[in-house]
């Protein structure tokens, strides 16, 4: 799968956080992402769970023919477990794995907001929660018509953290 | 004749002391005019001034200059000569000193081995310009693959019949398409050592040089060295290596080449005497053969160069097309629909997606041939090499495999190729000895066999030594002396690592490495090798081959409410267990007797961590599955059923779970895993317990 998906996906914004972002909904909590790195949006649908993974690895599912990953932000995030609704679904993103290598993989949201224009006034740094809180997934905060919205780095919620608990949580 | 001397006047007319215009446009007019009055007698003055023009043209061209004053000088002088003796014939010849150029042209045949002078300049360096050629060179590097392999397999089938006609032209225009191109790019090294060849074939096809085995000798070096340079020049435009001068040593060959051209007649009648004075008849009976003889032939009709992407792709959408297919027609409201119409059109959608998925499928097949005729070369030089007589005779070329499986088998192909040569065919003497031909036979033969592809080698050889593998096999530990072996289990010894009966080692065989090395790129590609062999007669090694990487034929079982996929091939049995079959051992791994063989216990559902229907063994599935010598019993609530599907990666983000070896879409859409059966039997008996 990953060499179909090796095309170049635009790297992490590092400084210029301004931009398009597909916002979001995880209970209350209103999250957003680089619209650059959707591919597209589907219902939610039954995965395949694979064994022996980290409990936020929901499984796989077809995406018209390709195999891929999905991953339940409310487990990742440590939220309480919803029932699906039919707002539930899934945001299927290209992920930067290192090494110039991508990855398509779904994320499970319980509701899609809006593409919002998020301007550079409009974000801040993130806040420092102290050490309970990782915050380096966290690009910065948005506050569009007063709602706080947390954007991620999208590569850094999936990619490198999940990959080396893949791989610790199998067998050698 | 007035013609072209009229054009070469202008040419050189306009040709300019520091400036190349005209260079190669003069060259091949002179060659022309050298072509055209050869073999005329009354010419035969007119031929040698042409000739001694060609070569003079030919020495500057070589040099790589630009003209210089004394050039066209001589070049006018020449001329005026050659109208002259166009007009009047019988006029003496008096050879016109070239000014300037080097010796080049003096070089006779005799001095072909010796290092000729341009040696000492150092060999003409190659140096890519990849900033505004790069798309040009990869595009060159392409299709410089299929000359190259044209100019082999041509070459080869010259052997045989050294007045093919077709096979001559078709290795004339790849050396002729490679001059081109190499010319385009400015690669002079190699427009210059094509152009020679080009020549020679030239002559060859105009039926003015016999083709002789020194001369396919040269050919064959000739495309040697021109791979040499493709396999430079390849690295550095994909970035594999750093951009520097590349210097194959060309002139050696190019003045070989030269030597025969301009020597002609005399080098080959030399070459000739002992090919055709030992055996005329044959040789005679060879040729009358020839059109009946297999000749290269060029596949027909017009190819497409697509992405394998795009390809799987392709095949991804229309697997997802015959499920959603099967959906609607599953649909219960269609099924309630009692509509005549609409039966017919559903069964006509069926048969245009089945069609659609059976092309999409063969997409990615491509005959074995050329695989297949790169073994002719091989056989050959090694035959030579050793002082055999080997032929290799072949069939099924055209039985088609998965591009993948092609390219891989052809490395482990060609070590049994090496070793049927090498440890199979006898040397003549002994051949005769035992009462067959003195030259011995390989044939190579591919063919389908239920649901694979199996390529047969069979030699007509010694055959194995069932007693000296054996022995051979005790002594390396592989197996103990009191062992019964079937005579299957005795020959697949060697395949074992660093196994070898090979008295001597040489450069060929002999060192026990490369049939290990076969049978784990065999097993790479989910296949498998049965020899047969009887002593004094010869040995048979099949390969059996799935005919394509992208579907296995599986067993669907059920734990809980997951579906994994076992492939059928590493299935032995399936049974449910009864209670007196299950043991434990030290209260921790559980042990299965099946039919007095232990075997150890895995509960899937355990290793997998998902819930299942029971625990109960009595009242699940025990499925066996092996992996080389190895069997391991796996528990599963149920078995669903055998079908065939089409394996898709799982990626990046679990190729370290090794316990899968990829999954597939079932036919309700959803993804089943695939188990990989060699992790499976390699676990650890009681990991699941104990960890």
């Amino acid at each position: 799968m990953s060499e179909q998906q090796s095309a170049t996906v635009p790297a992490s914004p590092q400084k210029a956080l301004a931009g398009k972002y597909l916002t979001f909904l995880l209970g209350k909590e209103s999250y957003g992402i680089g619209v650059l790195r959707v591919r597209e949006i589907i219902r939610m649908q039954e995965t395949t769970s694979i064994p022996q993974l980290p409990p936020f690895v929901k499984g796989v599912i077809n995406l018209r023919g390709k195999v891929i990953p999905v991953i339940d932000l409310r487990v990742k995030f440590n939220l309480p477990q919803v029932e699906v609704t039919e707002r539930t679904c899934i945001v299927v993103v290209q992920v930067n794995m290192g090494g110039g290598k991508s990855a398509w993989m779904g994320l499970v949201v319980d509701a899609v907001e809006e593409v919002a224009q998020i301007g550079q006034g409009e974000i801040e740094d993130t806040p420092d929660f102290g050490m309970k809180l990782s915050t380096n997934y966290i690009l910065g905060m948005a506050k569009i018509k007063g709602v706080v919205k947390t954007l991620l780095d999208i590569d850094q919620v999936v990619a490198a953290e999940t990959i080396e608990l893949i791989s610790q949580a199998l067998p050698a | 004749m007035q013609g072209l001397l009229g054009k070469l006047a202008t040419e050189i007319v306009m040709a300019e002391p520091g400036s190349d215009n005209g260079m190669l446009p003069i060259l091949d007019f002179v060659s022309k005019l050298r072509d055209e009055s050869a073999g005329h007698p009354e010419a035969a003055n007119f031929h040698l001034a042409a000739k001694d023009m060609a070569d003079g043209m030919m020495a500057i061209v070589e040099a790589l200059r630009l003209f210089t004053a004394e050039d066209l000088d001589y070049l006018g002088k020449t001329l005026a000569q050659l109208n002259e003796l166009a007009a009047k014939p019988d006029a003496p010849y008096v050879p016109i000193k070239q000014g300037g150029t080097p010796a080049a042209p003096q070089i006779k045949p005799a001095d072909g081995d010796k290092t000729p002078p341009a040696d000492a300049e150092g060999e003409p360096a190659l140096l890519l310009n990849l900033e505004s050629d790069a798309e040009l060179l990869r595009e060159f590097i392409n299709e410089s693959q299929e000359h190259l392999d044209n100019i082999e397999q041509g070459v080869l089938v010259l052997e045989d019949n050294p007045a093919d006609a077709d096979t001559l032209n078709s290795i004339f225009r790849a050396f002729h398409t490679f001059k081109g191109g190499a010319g385009f790019l400015n690669l002079v090294p190699i427009k210059e050592l094509a152009h020679q060849l080009e020549s020679l074939l030239d002559m060859a096809r105009q039926h003015k040089l016999e083709i002789t085995s020194p001369i396919i000798e040269l050919i064959l070096q000739g495309g040697d060295t021109l791979k040499r340079f493709i396999g430079e020049i390849e690295p550095q435009v994909s970035g594999k290596k750093p951009v520097e001068a590349i210097v194959i040593p060309t002139s050696v060959l190019k003045n070989k080449v030269k030597a025969v051209i301009e020597g002609g007649p005399v080098a080959a009648e030399n070459a000739v005497q002992p090919v055709q004075k030992g055996e005329p008849a044959p040789a005679a009976a060879k040729e009358e053969g020839a059109v009946t003889k297999t000749v290269v032939k060029q596949s027909g009709g017009a190819v497409v160069k697509v992405d394998t992407q795009k390809l799987d792709a392709v095949v991804d959408m229309v697997g997802e097309l015959v499920i959603a297919e099967s959906l609607v027609m599953q649909d219960p409201s269609i099924r309630n629909l009692e509509s005549r119409q609409l039966l017919r059109n559903l069964a006509q959608l069926r048969r245009i997606t089945n069609e659609l998925q059976r092309v999409a499928m063969s997409m990615r097949m491509v005959p074995v041939r050329a695989t297949f005729q790169k073994m002719t070369r091989i056989v050959r030089d090694l035959a030579v090499k050793l002082g055999k007589e080997a032929q290799l005779t072949m069939s099924g070329e055209d039985t088609e495999l998965d591009r993948t499986i092609v390219e891989e088998i052809s490395d482990p192909l060609m070590h049994m190729i090496r070793n049927a040569v090498d440890h199979g065919i006898e040397m003549p003497d002994a051949r005769k000895q035992a009462g067959k031909s003195g030259q011995g036979t390989i044939h190579l033969q591919a063919f389908h066999e239920g649901g694979n592809i199996v390529i047969q080698i069979k030699d007509d050889g010694a055959g194995l030594n069932k007693e000296r593998i054996r022995a051979r096999a005790v002594e390396k530990g592989l197996v103990s002396s009191e062992e019964t072996l079937t005579d299957q289990e005795i020959y697949l010894q060697i395949f074992a690592p660093g196994f070898s009966t090979a008295t001597v080692v040489t450069d060929v065989s002999g060192r026990g490495v490369g049939m290990d090395v076969v049978r784990r790129n065999i097993e790479k590609l989910r296949g498998k090798v049965e020899i047969e062999s009887e002593l004094g007669k010869g040995s048979t090694f099949s390969i059996y081959l799935p005919l394509t990487l992208a579907i296995i034929e599986g067993l669907i079982v059920k734990v809980g409410e997951e579906r994994y996929i076992i492939p059928t091939l590493t299935i032995r049995e399936s049974f449910r267990p009864t209670a007196g079959m299950i043991s434990t051992v030290h209260e921790r791994g559980e042990m299965v007797n099946v039919r007095g063989r232990l075997i150890p216990l895995l509960r899937l559902h355990e290793f997998f961590g998902v819930t299942p229907k029971t625990t109960e063994a009595t009242d699940s599935i025990v499925v066996v599955v092996e992996s080389g010598r190895e069997c391991r019993c796996v528990l599963v609530d149920q078995l669903v059923g055998k079908q065939e599907v089409v394996i898709k990666s799982l990626g990046e983000t679990f190729k370290a779970n090794r316990a899968l070896a990829g999954a597939a879409i079932l036919g309700d859409g959803r993804v089943g895993l695939i188990l990989d059966s060699s992790t499976l039997v390699k676990l650890k008996a009681d990991k699941h317990l104990t960890v």
